[in-house]
């Protein structure tokens, strides 16, 4: 059986790799919809700028690999192109760990390098910041927590933090780790001049709990409860990436009907998500009366959620090779009764966050991003949406049974933070209306399939729309049954760079609204700093 | 004898500890309409009391930099302020304590003592955050003052004096709301203003700068200001209730005209977002010209 | 602790001070570095379903407008020194609430390498609320249990802290 799709991504990597022969050492299609290439330390910028000049997809994540047994960190290059994959691959030697930047090509790199650079020890030549993105202020020097020589067990003693002493002159505002406006910590410094905002950097790190390092040391199953933890507001995307992952390692496809439960749960994810920030960036904005109401509507969700898994929060509806739970049909329609309820309130605040005046009056024209801008800082999710930009994984690259029940894409073009609250609320009803279709053609069958406890040998690439963008796993296993390597790329570190660049020049007042716009999930991140020092 | 009634007027009614505690009532009401409208059920009856007494037994701490006796004496002089002021202002359906001509400015400027020293407090800091808070108060008590007061001018040119209690007399006679509506809605916003009520709470925007000027204050100095901020509510409902809605002559009238105010501000709370403070501002040059118009058409219309 | 002279103005001063304190306890939210799950049900009880305004819990953005310090989170060491100085900001008399698995022992994060564990190894913890995350009502009792201690001749009426800062 052919399927369409591999036709069309087997053409764009054909395409691709076209364009990088002279440079290709070796190539590899590890799994259909991946291609491989193998390339030297000097050729990364050059194959770099070829792909960026040909408009050949955009750059998803930078994964490092610790080879012990070879004495080598391997960097992959993934970049995506709708469901095509093209990965490049370097190798570096521990004895000479240095890579050159593609910063000057893909200015927002600069994010996933500086962790590759923390992480795996490997000095990536004339990259604009070389600061520490998570590791804590008193980490010392030297030590690599991704490296397989690093025991998590063993304590790493603390070094007095260097002391940056740049800032004389300015007057800098912090906001956080503890502030109001946040509810996950995370550092701010903006530069004022008045009540203008002329610079801004990011300190991440604070929810920075090593939890790639610690998927090494469980079972696949026990990574699984660790990840779903990751984030709290998106952890079913996060379990539900993995276990595709793992499921395409192991050569298992969860039934029919496992497969359009996790769709289910993904979409009431997406609502309550929605919502959640509809009331928290409300509030932000000083509109209490909308946070209760938005509120109190995703209680609804939550209710359904807990009818359905058990939990509010945290739902852990997954299971490697399928769901824990059926939908009865009582179920069915108690959810079905509860999507009737949040449509009609969602069309309420449709109307809300388009035509209130108070409220356009913190929204409108705040925080614009054209689509060039956009696509130059990689943003993804329904922050790139706001702004023309169409990527949308469920519908480029459906995943389980977004092809049987596909969504539609939702696209404004302000880039404003209006457009993003329209691209959000219309999301949820775009989710209320597949969700429906869903239940009413529930396909029979069971709940699990069978999964190994060793999971076979190999790497896979697992690509999922959570409610912020696009969350990317990159997943090892070395026949064992613990995974070599889990690498989560989150949507939020894509967005950052967005608030950065469009912070300066507004009012003081915007930031959090700014902020509050592209959704941010900084313990999706525990990582992320982007320096921009006026 | 006199002396005697004098004292016991300043201390428990209808001034001082009736004033407090009509504060406190006053506070209480706001938070539990505010809460109603937003679907809730909001706080107990005592619950700005047992704020206050819980803040006056709490341990003040002065922060490293900051002006020691500046730090002490701003509370007090916030609630002084307006403590002052409702000597002069018919409160409770009883007549002012004390009226002479031209107490009208006189009371203007005490009710703007409160967010003056708040302003200072923050100032006197070395918090960024008190510091730009108390810019911002600073900013948007020069905003509202010159409406509020021309606003306030228009019923004693009506009137025909600078007397509150002459005022109030002559407004018994009709309601000025309605021949000098523009005047009415200017006042009520100035003093929304004024008090830094939401949506014009930028001062103290909490997802912004944390708590605004009094971010470094803790215990008895946060409680006076509270208790402040209650009792020219209550002072400042008042004065618009007196001048523009028919006088407030008797008990029953007094409390309810001026929880109808009351109702009117937290349905503004309710259904507007907080504005940034260069949109109040801005906002505020049409307050003044608006109150400056209505003048004038007092004055040529007689 | 200092004597105090057991006058019966004195006892009236302490149950008129406890008493506010039981129904006006003023909270700051921090998070130490948890997966946001604790922190989005600590919100949820501001709203109206829960509204946590009728016991007098107001969220406040300033620790020295504060008396209850609701900590979620592992304690990353990036976020240790922040949480240290915030408890110290906060006048006394104070209290910790520590909500979730995490904060009560690095919860599902135990062993990761830049956590530290659970939120008694930095600050003292007058209350634990278990779960992952705890629902509002749980955390809503918690926070009622913890008011309850607190009156005058209850078992455990004085905070962790002993009055004096850090224990």
């Amino acid at each position: 059986m052919t399927n369409p799709e591999l036709i069309s991504f087997d053409s764009l990597l054909e395409n691709g790799r076209s364009l990088l022969e002279s440079q290709i050492i070796e190539a590899q299609t590890p799994e259909p919809g991946r291609l491989d290439l193998v390339i030297g330390p000097s050729d990364l910028p050059q194959a770099v700028q070829t792909l960026v000049d040909n408009h050949w997809g955009y750059l998803a994540a930078i994964t490092g690999l610790d080879r012990p047994e070879s004495s080598e960190v391997e960097a992959l290059y993934h970049f995506c192109s709708g469901p095509a994959v093209l990965t490049l691959r370097v190798r570096v030697p521990y004895a000479e760990p240095a890579l050159p930047t593609i910063c000057g090509v893909i200015p927002s790199a600069t994010l996933y390098e500086r962790e590759f650079m923390e992480m795996f020890g490997v000095q990536v030549t004339g990259t604009p910041d070389p600061q520490r993105l998570f590791l804590p202020d008193d980490w010392p020097e030297g030590v690599y927590p991704l490296r397989k020589s690093f025991n998590p067990q063993e304590k790493v003693p603390q070094v007095k933090p260097k002391a940056n002493g740049d800032n004389a002159g300015r007057y800098i505002v912090p906001i956080g780790p503890q502030h109001p406006a946040l509810k996950e910590p995370g550092h701010f410094e903006f530069t004022v001049n008045g009540e203008i905002v002329t610079g801004a950097s990011v300190r991440l790190g604070y929810v920075h709990r090593g939890i790639e390092k610690a998927c090494e040391e469980r079972t696949w199953t026990q990574a699984m409860y660790l990840l779903e933890r990751v984030c709290g507001i998106c952890s079913n995307s996060h379990a539900y990436a993995y276990v595709l992952g793992v499921e395409k390692l192991a050569q298992v496809e969860a039934p029919e009907r496992a497969q359009a439960i996790r769709e289910l749960v993904a979409g009431l994810e997406r609502i309550h998500s929605h919502l959640l920030w509809l009331g928290v960036a409300a509030h932000e904005a000083g509109f209490d009366t909308l946070f209760m109401y938005s509120w109190r509507d995703r209680e609804t969700v939550m209710d359904l959620l807990e009818r359905l898994t058990g939990n509010r929060v945290n739902y852990s509806a997954n299971l490697i090779g399928g769901v824990k739970f059926d939908v009865d049909d009582e179920q069915r329609r108690t959810i079905l009764a509860g999507l009737d309820y949040l449509e009609e309130r969602c069309r309420h605040y449709l109307d809300v966050v388009s035509t209130d005046a108070a409220f356009l009056q913190r929204t409108r024209g705040v925080g614009t991003m054209t689509r060039e801008q956009a696509e130059l800082l990689g943003v993804v999710g329904p922050t790139a949406r706001a702004s023309g930009v169409d990527r949308d994984i469920r519908v480029e690259a459906p995943y389980g049974s977004y092809r049987r029940f596909p969504v539609s894409i939702v696209i404004e073009h302000a880039g404003d933070l209006e457009a993003k609250f329209v691209v959000r609320v219309k999301e949820m009803l775009v989710s209320i209306s597949t969700l429906r279709a869903l239940l009413d053609n529930l396909p029979p069958g069971e709940l699990v399939a069978r999964v190994p406890r060793r999971i076979p040998a190999g790497e896979t690439i697992s690509r999922v729309e959570a409610p912020r963008g696009e969350l990317f796993y990159f997943i090892k296993s070395s026949g064992g049954d613990k995974p070599e390597r889990v690498k989560v790329r989150t949507p939020s570190i894509c967005n950052f760079g967005s608030v950065i660049h469009t912070a300066v020049g507004h009012q003081f007042a915007d930031m959090p609204m700014l902020l509050a716009g592209i959704d941010p999930c900084f313990s999706c991140n525990d990582r992320m700093i982007v320096v921009r020092k006026k | 004898m006199n002396a005697f009634l004098s004292a016991a007027a300043l201390l428990f009614f209808p001034g001082g500890l009736s004033l407090l505690v009509s504060g406190l009532a006053y506070e209480w009401a706001d938070r539990k309409l505010l809460a109603r409208m937003q679907n809730r059920l909001g706080p107990r009856w005592f619950q700005p009391l047992a704020d206050v007494v819980k803040l006056l037994s709490k341990e003040e701490i002065v922060p490293y930099g900051a002006n020691r006796l500046i730090f002490n004496l701003l509370p007090v002089a916030a609630l002084a302020g307006p403590l002052t002021a409702a000597l002069y202002v018919p409160l409770f359906g009883l007549p002012p304590m004390y009226s002479f001509q031209g107490d009208l400015i006189v009371v203007i400027y005490l009710l703007s003592l409160l967010t003056i020293c708040t302003g200072l407090a923050g100032a006197n800091m070395a918090s960024r955050f008190s510091v730009l808070g108390a810019t911002r108060t600073l900013t948007q008590v020069f905003a509202y003052e010159a409406p509020f007061l021309l606003a306030l001018l228009g019923p004693a040119i009506a009137a025909g004096s600078w007397e509150i209690r002459s005022i109030q007399a002559f407004a018994e006679t009709r309601w000025l709301l309605l021949t000098q509506p523009l005047g009415f809605l200017v006042a009520l916003i100035g003093l929304m203003g004024k008090l830094e009520l939401p949506p014009f709470d930028a001062p103290e925007a909490e997802t912004e700068i944390v708590a605004g000027a009094l971010t470094e204050y803790s215990g008895r100095g946060l409680a006076l200001f509270r208790l402040g901020k209650g009792v020219e509510m209550v002072v400042g409902l008042t004065l618009i209730a007196a001048f523009f809605l028919g006088g407030v002559g008797n008990l029953p009238g007094f409390l309810l005209k001026t929880l109808v105010l009351l109702l009117v501000l937290v349905t503004l709370q309710a259904v507007l977002t907080r504005f940034r403070i260069d949109q109040v501002v801005r906002g505020w040059r049409w307050g003044a010209l608006l109150a400056l118009l209505q003048i004038l058409v007092m004055i040529i219309w007689g | 602790m200092e004597t105090r002279i057991n006058s019966p103005w004195n006892r009236l001063m302490d149950q008129m001070k406890a008493w506010a304190r039981i129904n006006s306890p003023w909270a700051i939210h921090f998070n130490s570095g948890s997966c946001n799950g604790c922190d989005i049900e600590i919100l949820a009880t501001l709203t109206p379903r829960y509204d946590l305004e009728r016991f007098g819990v107001k969220l406040q953005g300033s620790p020295r407008h504060s008396d209850v310090l609701i900590c979620t989170g592992p304690v990353t060491r990036q976020a240790r020194e922040r949480l240290l100085r915030i408890y110290e900001q906060m006048p006394e008399p104070k209290f910790v609430v520590a909500v979730g698995s995490c904060g009560l022992s690095g919860g599902a994060f135990q062993g990761c390498y830049n956590v530290i564990g659970s939120i008694d190894e930095v600050i003292p913890v007058d209350a634990y609320i278990p779960g992952c995350p705890p629902r509002p009502e749980a955390i809503i009792d918690g926070v009622v249990k913890l008011l309850s201690s607190l009156k005058p001749g209850a078992a455990g009426a004085q905070p962790a802290s002993n009055g004096k800062g850090m224990a």
